[in-house]
């Protein structure tokens, strides 16, 4: 299995393929915002997302500039995305609308599944792969590389993995574009430079 | 009533989050569901939302919805002749 491509996303900073794509040196707080502008990529829908589709969306489309995904079928990208808190930040929002604002907010709602932002990466892609999401206590790469190879032993070619969090004390997105190759194993080194 | 409607389209870009968009970007008889401002059947829903929460009024017949939602011009008609 080969990394073509990783991508590191936190409050300070992008990173792709070792390189520094986006640096915050702003005061705003709203930093997801500009690095979109950044991508000069227009897609309104990206405001109304949750934070979680926000990172995952900011890092498919940064990655999206180190690999050509023009040159990929529609069916030939799955996608495996996982974290620890699920939807946390859009289940405390929606949870306090209801109960503390008496209010509702449909577009709030949606967001309270976490793979939510699989769809909308799909959806801004159209990628119609296999995708899964899972709940892990912690950042398991072997774990991790076991389902992708379930995808792998199914013929497909490439998987995106990423883990993404967002919570009260930090956000941050570690996302892998992988390709399926039996003569190379999977670099844990070049990953472990990231974490 | 232009007032009402200068109103309803601040309220949309609020509850809609649609960024970049000014209140002198959307024209009375504009399409609010056409290409011009990329909604979908999620804001769909937080219309009716718009609808209860700032002005007490909801929507008996959903097949209604189409026409009550079609523009400015339209939500404006509607809050008027249901309004108390």
């Amino acid at each position: 299995m080969k990394i073509k491509a990783i991508c590191k996303i936190d409050s300070n900073e992008i990173i792709v393929n070792e390189q520094v794509v986006y640096y915050n040196n702003s005061s705003s707080t709203d930093w997801k915002k500009i690095a979109y502008q950044q991508l000069n990529f227009d897609y309104p829908k990206f405001h109304k997302m949750d934070n979680l589709s926000k990172l995952a969306v900011l890092g498919v489309k940064y990655i999206e500039q180190a690999v050509d995904f023009s040159s990929f079928k529609d069916d030939e990208i799955n996608m495996i995305f996982a974290n620890k808190n699920s939807s946390y930040c859009s289940d405390i929002k929606h949870y306090t609308n209801y109960t503390k604002n008496n209010l509702v907010s449909p577009a709030d709602f949606v967001y309270t599944l976490p793979n939510i932002l699989i769809g909308e990466i799909a959806i801004m892609q159209k990628w119609y792969g296999e995708n899964n999401f899972f709940i892990h206590d912690n950042f398991d790469m072997n774990f991790f590389l076991n389902q992708i190879n379930l995808y792998f032993c199914e013929n497909s070619k490439y998987c995106i993995f990423g883990w993404i969090e967002s919570n009260e004390e930090e956000e941050k997105a570690i996302i892998l574009f992988l390709e399926q190759d039996n003569k190379s194993n999977f670099d844990f080194n070049r990953l472990n430079n990231y974490l | 009533m232009s007032e009402l409607k200068e109103q309803l389209k601040a309220q949309i870009i609020e509850q809609l989050n649609l960024e970049d968009i000014n209140i002198t970007d959307i024209a009375d008889d504009d399409a609010l569901f056409g290409e011009k401002f990329g909604l979908d059947s999620i804001d769909a829903l937080e219309f009716i939302v718009l609808l209860e929460q700032n002005y007490g009024l909801k929507i008996s017949d959903p097949s209604e919805g189409k026409d009550i939602f079609y523009s400015v011009n339209s939500l404006a008609d509607f809050i008027e002749k249901n309004k108390n």
